[in-house]
């Protein structure tokens, strides 16, 4: 299928508890086109974040198969492939939110001109253009998120992966990273990988599965 | 700039923070090391430096000597000068003397020296403060005012020089009388060890008081700008006489410049150690930061960054607190340096020790010369030293896997 841009057959996972062995995905099964959203959602220690990141390359199945627009995934693509959000938003702390933006560009290549116009472009779509100079401590939550949202969308990828990204979040702010995270998505083409505990963002997504005991349904 | 040089900047010099602490405790560390170590060598460098000046405008760069007495002066003169970069030879006469002036005795040593060539050779001139060389003749000397302050002596003043011939002639039952000389000038070359022991008269005055007729017992040679001491001595013995062989002053000086030259090393290798501490204070407190940082490093791999480049990364936090170091380190050495004298004066007139310093240190100023070699070698094993701390954090920080540093606490 020429338009999925992940897809994941038969994973599986299991961690060693001194000596038991628990298994916490089992023969997981995945596809999302381009374009698509899909939310993940499941009881907490229930496998998602390890599935996200399986499916980011972070980390390898012991079992099954991931590919990325039917490629398998190496650290080199994942730059220009990926782009991760995550519950504690991970802001460099020493880089203002311009330079935390840019910073996935610089994954790439040196940035130029053209990177800065659009990470400048990025933040001011998620609403801080006028706090792309202030440090990761000086922005309130939700600011660090959306500037999260931003880095990574910097390098334009095809697939989104968001790790509760709303979990550190009060409710209002959260229904906004995650209307504002749909819309960019829509918007650029890029598939989303949601992973949420919350019902009503879940709902917003192209189609909404449910781990439960290391499967997906 | 590769994304790893960038972040390494800004965790060093971080936005928005003027005075970035952890950074500067760093760089202060491995720049007083790196300052030590300029002001030892250049010190160090500067006694040799200082003596090879002194020796040289003295001496000469080259000493001609036989096993024996050297007889056809004008001979060998001869072979010398027309020799290819020879720039001028004198031949000299030198031994101990018993001195008395005014019922102060003291034993010095005289040095005979022919007036119508040493100015091709030794600049004598320059380090005379009272009379002039040119009074100089058969009955007068110049005394150093060291040598002058013992005796009790001064330009005008008649001693008495006892010659070694004297126990000879003893030995036949013959008296040999001490010969008088006029102190018709005071001169003061700089080097303690010269100042302190050192009468100058005339070839012919030394002649006579050793008995050597018209032998001498050596020339002084001067090099021309561009010939190295050792080239020329080398030169000379191709064409001198057997028995006769040329010696360049570091030969002469061997051991005394070895000493130096041992003791700088010494202290090279013991300063290294403050340098090799500024490092692992550089090595602990970026091992903090691989700690502080862990899920900073997972997110570097989330973004795309490969182990290599999260090594670099470290590896150039170290690299970087090693060239500002050393850069600040080097300035501030050479800062004191310009100083040096003062800081010494200060020192010693609060102890009360100036008197100790001239002494025991030679030398009427602390000397210093800073050889490039010397400053090279001062400034890469900094450099080295200073990355090669940043090994260990670049291993700890690559070898976190990103699943495992994001979900750290």
């Amino acid at each position: 299928m020429s338009d999925t841009v992940l897809t994941a057959s038969g994973l599986a996972k299991t961690y060693l508890s001194g000596d038991r062995r628990i298994s916490v995905l089992r023969d997981v099964s995945l596809a999302v086109a381009a374009g698509e959203s899909v939310s993940i959602r499941g009881e907490s220690g229930s496998g998602k974040s390890t599935l996200l990141n399986l499916l980011a390359g972070l980390d390898a199945p012991d079992g099954g198969t991931i590919a990325w627009a039917g490629s398998a995934p190496v650290a080199g693509r994942r730059a220009r492939f990926l782009g991760m959000v995550f519950q504690a938003f991970y802001l460099i702390p020493e880089l203002d939110a311009l330079q935390n933006v840019l910073m996935a560009a610089r994954m790439v290549r040196a940035p130029g001109a053209g990177e800065r116009a659009r990470a400048r472009e990025l933040l001011t779509r998620v609403g801080l253009a006028e706090r792309v100079t202030h440090l990761p401590a000086q922005l309130s939550g939700g600011e660090r998120q959306r500037v999260a949202v931003a880095r990574a969308l910097m390098n334009s990828p095809k697939l989104m992966l968001a790790d509760e990204p709303t979990g550190n979040l009060d409710e209002h702010t959260g229904d906004a990273v995650v209307a504002l995270l749909l819309a960019l998505c829509r918007e650029t083409g890029t598939a989303l990988v949601l992973v949420t505990h919350n019902v009503a963002h879940a709902a917003k997504t192209n189609r909404s599965l449910f781990l439960h005991d290391g499967v997906l349904r | 700039m590769p994304w790893y040089f960038y972040l390494a900047l800004k965790q060093l010099f971080p936005s928005g923070r003027k005075f970035p602490f952890f950074t500067a405790i760093s760089i202060m560390g491995v720049a007083l090391g790196v300052a030590v170590l300029v002001i030892v060598t250049s010190v160090m460098g500067g006694f040799g430096y200082e003596i090879r000046r002194m020796i040289v405008q003295t001496e000469g760069e080259v000493q001609v000597k036989a096993q024996g007495l050297i007889e056809d002066v004008a001979g060998i003169t001869q072979t010398i000068r027309s020799t290819p970069g020879i720039a001028g030879a004198t031949p000299y006469v030198e031994g101990p003397v018993g001195v008395v002036a005014s019922g102060h005795p003291a034993f010095q040593m005289f040095r005979g020296i022919d007036l119508g060539t040493v100015e091709s050779v030794a600049n004598l001139g320059r380090f005379i403060h009272a009379g002039r060389l040119e009074d100089l003749d058969d009955d007068s000397v110049i005394l150093s005012w060291e040598v002058a302050q013992q005796l009790g002596a001064g330009v005008g003043t008649r001693i008495e020089i006892y010659s070694p011939l004297l126990f000879e002639k003893l030995k036949s039952d013959e008296v040999f009388l001490p010969r008088q000389f006029k102190v018709v000038g005071l001169f003061e070359i700089g080097h303690q060890h010269l100042d302190s022991s050192l009468i100058f008269g005339t070839l012919r005055a030394a002649q006579e008081l050793y008995g050597l007729g018209r032998s001498v017992h050596g020339l002084n040679v001067r090099v021309q700008p561009g010939l190295t001491e050792v080239a020329a001595a080398a030169r000379l013995n191709t064409v001198l006489p057997r028995g006769v062989v040329a010696l360049p002053w570091t030969q002469k000086w061997e051991s005394f410049l070895w000493v130096l030259n041992l003791e700088k090393t010494i202290n090279f290798f013991l300063l290294l150690f403050i340098v090799i501490i500024a490092a692992f204070s550089v090595m602990s407190s970026l091992l903090i930061s691989v700690v502080r940082k862990t899920r900073e490093i997972g997110l570097l791999g989330a973004l795309g960054a490969n182990r290599r480049d999260v090594a670099l990364c470290f590896c150039t936090q170290a690299f970087i607190i090693g060239v500002a170091g050393t850069g600040l380190g080097v300035g501030f050495g050479f800062g004191v340096l310009a100083i040096r004298n003062d800081l010494v004066q200060g020192i010693a007139r609060l102890l009360q020790r100036q008197d100790t310093l001239r002494q025991f240190y030679q030398f009427t100023e602390l000397p210093s010369h800073t050889l490039p070699a010397d400053l090279i070698l001062t400034v890469v094993a900094a450099i080295v030293i200073s990355t090669l701390a940043g090994l260990l954090p670049a291993w700890r920080a690559a070898s976190l896997k990103p699943v495992e540093a994001l979900r750290s606490e």
